[in-house]
Formats: C-alpha cells, structure tokens, sequence
C-alpha cells in the first residue's frame, strides 16, 4: 500500500531498534518467551510510531508498562524517545482514575438498565428498534474490548481508534510478513 | 448578530436561485468538539488518524465517481475547491471571508449538503480568494489535504443517500478556504434542520452526533473488505469486529514464526537507512529486509560472499567483525555481537541452522 510506505519504514526501523535493545539480553529463551518479546517490540514499535497522537497507541504502551515485568523491556525498547515517558506517566494516572470512573460507569448502566424493565410495554417499532439498539450496543462492547484502552472511549472515539487500529495493524501484519518471508526464503 | 445576518443574506441568495425550499437553521454551541476538532494533530500525511482518511477517500471516490476527483484529492495541500454546483455564487468576498471566520457547519450534514456537488463540478479554480464560504469540516483545520477528501468522500456516500431521501434540500455554497478558518475558535455550529424535523438544541445535536458516527461508520466500511454490501450497523460492527480479531491474531502467528525462525535476528540498520532509506518502494521492501538480515556492505555485489559464509560458518566472530570494520555499527550491535560470538557453541549453531532449513 503505497500511502503507507513511510510508516511502514517508520515501523520497521523502530522495532529492529527494540528487538536489538530488549531481547537479546538473555541467553536461552524459550520459543514463547520470544515470541512474546517479538510481539511486544512489534506493537510497542507501532503504537510509538502514532507519537502519542492516538489513545489506542498511548493505551498500547501504558497497558504495556503497567506490569513489572515488561515495563523493562518497555523502557528499553522506548529509550531515549521524550515524549513516550511522560506520555505513559500521565496515562498511567489517567488509567487508574478512568479504572474507577469505570465502576461508577458500569453501575449507571446496571440502574439504567433496571429502569427500563420498569418501563411499561412499549409499541412494537420501539421495541424492534430497541432489540437493534442492543445488538449495536452488545457488539460496541466487544469492540471496546477489542481495541486497546477502549473502554474508556464514546463512540465516535471508539469509531475512529478502530480506523486507525486497523490501519495500524495491517501496516504491522505487512511488515511483519515480509521480515518472515525474507527469512524464510533465504533459508 | 451580524455575520448571521451576513450569512443569511447569501444563504437565503442561494436558495431564490437554486429554487430550494427555504429550511430554517439554527445555530449550536459545539465548543468542545470544535476546540477537538480544530486542533487536530499535525503530522504528516502518513502518520496522523485523519491522513488515514486519505486512504479510503481517494478508493471510494475513484469507485463511485468520475477519476477527477482522485486527482484532485492529491493535489497539493492548498486544495480549494469550487463549488459551482448549478448556481454562480456572488462573489463577495469580504462576506464571504467574515462568514467563514464566525460560522462553522458541523457534521456531515452540512458536509453533504454544501459540499454534494464537489464530485461533480470540480473545476478547481486557481485563485485563492474564495467566492465561496468555506466550511470547516472537522478534519478541516490544519490539514486540508485530507479533509477535502474526507469531507468529499462523506458527501459522496451521503448524496446517493439524501438524494433518494429528500428531493430537495437546500445547498449553500461552501468552499475550502484554509486561510481564514483554521486557527480561529467558532463558537456557534450551524446545523441546518431538515423540513419537518424537529428543531430543538437537543434533537440537532443529537441528529449532528448520528450523522458524524454514521459518516465514521461509513469510512470503516470501506475500509473493511466486504462491508460494502453490508447494511445494517450490527452487521458492519460484526465484520469489524471479526477483521480487527483476524489482524490481530495474524500478529500473534507472524511473531510465533519469527520467533521459530532466528532466535537471533540482527539487523544492521544504520548502513540500511542510509543507504536505501531515499528509494524504499514497496516491491523492494523484501529485497530491502534481506540485505538487512545478512548484514552487508552498501553495494551488492558482497551479498553472494556472505551469504555462502553464512551457509558455511554462519556466526563466527571474524565474519561479523569485517563487517564491523566495513560497515558503521551502532555500539549496542556490537556489544551484541560480541555477545553472541563468545555466548555462541556448535550445537546451537546447528540448532539454528536446522531450524532456518
């Protein structure tokens, strides 16, 4: 896809430098291990590549040095990058408030919720329209769970981190593809 | 007040000579979403969310109109367009300019309305000074680039749409015209209620937010395959979902394979970007990664060399260290390969050997 070449370049370049900082470090890793790291510096290469712009991205690296024993491997594979700390800082107090207003969020919905079974029986369009209403809802759900920091987003946000995700991950999957074709191929 | 007045005046212009019947419009306050809107990210085209946009406009237009548009969607950033539409619009441009200082239209709305006949007519006049509003779509602000296409593409979809909708709406005349609006904040949101709609804050800026989540759920259609034919929002949230799931997993089963391939990839990335990093097409991006894998001199014809040195003596110290010599290695490559060349035995070697055959 030629509009993405540049970010293409921009990714690969970032995740050779991760996967050169971060993995290495140990001698004998299991396949899994590996694995993990391959994909860890892959999607930490491609939610930096966003410069933060975007909250799935900034939610990607912050989910990621959330846990202790990745936020090395995060740190290193960040590096010297300037904006990415502080950005993961901020979201990381970000997250624990938006964790708690996400309780508060999720009782609101329950007492909504019993609310309406209170309501009387509704005209037959309503009630079709409402069924549809709740698909929608139902599938926003597990998009939410889908796309990184998701759940903390309205819809159109939400709507509009997918486009991005989307293209995010394809770039990824291309790149990716190719690295392992190459190598494959010379074998 | 006075640029309402103003832009009343041509509106109401428009309409005596398009023949339309006169809709009422009222004015919103959409501060928020303007103060998000306006100061969207600026980065280059290929980095932010809304230059993604790009990406499906200049598909779908291709698809659904005359090839006169992609060419205009890749023009350069100061994309103006003309909106001729059937009507000349006067060409007051004192007017015109205060109108697109204080008014912004929000949403796809007014998008669809002042912007339908942008595939159509596109005579792209040269002259920067507008005869026409300019309209501050959201994407508008700092990239017009690629809110042209966003703007047009969302018109496109919605003309098929509002035309089978509504016979006749009434169009104003909108126009890019990057300079006046950008940096300015717009308190008020025009939104124009359609005939026998109802006309309360509520209800506009309730329509104003459907129209902007259908117009978003437009472009992830296309840019899912096979949502095209798809109506119905649960439907199109389902293959979402389903290709978002099938990329995702994708990763999970390249990085799987990376992994089983070379426990020890290195790239030697400096003399790669420099050397290449002006030519990097698509088609030689696996001829690229190779040369990145094996690492070798800027020219090509060693490759031959190394790779039979590979075959034969893949990882051994004097092999990594004349490249070293040759090549400019970055310092943790070589504490790296200094690492692996004193961490290295026979067996492992042959462990990775047989595991790359």
């Amino acid at each position: 896809m030629c509009p993405h070449t540049s970010l293409k370049q921009q990714f690969l370049k970032k995740w050779i430098m991760g996967l050169q900082r971060c993995s290495f470090s140990k001698k004998n890793m299991s396949i899994l291990e590996r694995k993990k790291t391959i994909k860890l510096s892959a999607d930490i290469a491609m939610a930096s590549a966003r410069n933060g712009t975007t909250r799935w991205s900034r939610a990607l690296i912050s989910n990621a040095s959330k846990d202790g024993s990745d936020n090395r491997l995060v740190q290193q594979i960040l590096g010297p990058d300037s904006n990415t700390p502080a950005a993961t800082t901020t979201n990381k107090a970000g997250t624990r408030r938006a964790s708690v207003c996400k309780k508060i969020v999720k009782r609101s919905h329950q007492i909504r919720r019993r609310r309406r079974k209170c309501v009387a029986a509704a005209p037959v369009k309503a009630v079709t329209s409402s069924i549809s209403e709740h698909l929608v809802r139902k599938r926003r759900q597990v998009l939410k769970t889908l796309i990184p920091g998701g759940e903390f987003m309205d819809e159109i946000c939400l709507i509009e981190e997918t486009l991005d995700y989307i293209t995010s991950l394809r770039v990824q999957v291309d790149v990716m593809r190719s690295v392992a074709s190459a190598c494959f191929s010379q074998s | 007040m006075e640029s309402n007045a103003g832009t009343k005046e041509t509106r109401s212009n428009l309409t005596a000579s398009d023949g339309g019947e006169v809709t009422a419009f009222e004015s919103l306050q959409f501060t928020d979403e303007i103060h998000r809107l306006i100061l969207a990210p600026t980065t280059d085209n290929s980095s932010s969310f809304t230059a993604l946009l790009e990406l499906p406009p200049p598909q779908a237009v291709e698809l659904l109109h005359s090839p006169d548009s992609p060419k205009l969607i890749a023009a350069s950033p100061p994309n103006v367009e003309d909106f001729q539409g059937s009507f000349r619009f006067p060409s007051n441009s004192g007017l015109i300019e205060r109108d697109a200082r204080f008014s912004l239209f929000s949403g796809e709305a007014n998008n669809s309305n002042e912007k339908r006949n942008s595939p159509e007519s596109k005579n792209v006049s040269a002259n920067p000074e507008k005869n026409v509003k300019s309209e501050p779509a959201e994407t508008e602000s700092s990239q017009p680039l690629v809110s042209d296409p966003t703007v047009e593409k969302r018109s496109i979809k919605r003309k098929d749409r509002e035309n089978k909708v509504k016979g006749s709406t009434k169009k104003s005349k909108t126009v890019a015209n990057e300079n006046s609006e950008d940096a300015e904040k717009l308190p008020y949101v025009h939104v124009r209620a359609r005939r026998g709609q109802a006309t309360d804050s509520h209800s506009l800026a309730e329509r104003a937010r459907r129209e902007k989540i259908n117009a978003r759920m437009k472009l992830l259609q296309e840019l899912v395959p096979g949502c095209n034919k798809i109506s119905g929002t649960a439907l199109v949230l389902d293959e979402i979902i389903n290709h978002v799931q099938s990329l995702q997993r994708q990763v999970e089963f390249l990085s799987m394979r990376l992994a089983a391939v070379n426990p020890r990839i290195d790239f030697n990335l400096d003399s790669v970007f420099t050397s290449e990093s002006g030519s990097l097409m698509d088609s030689n991006f696996p001829s690229l990664v190779m040369p990145a894998i094996w690492p070798e001199v800027q020219g090509n014809g060693h490759r031959q060399q190394y790779q039979h040195q590979w075959h034969l003596d893949t990882l051994q110290q004097p092999v990594w260290g004349r490249e070293e010599v040759c090549n400019n290695y970055i310092t943790p490559e070589n504490s790296l390969l200094t690492y692996d060349s004193s961490a290295n035995s026979a067996t492992l070697q042959a462990n990775h050997l047989k595991m790359e055959l």
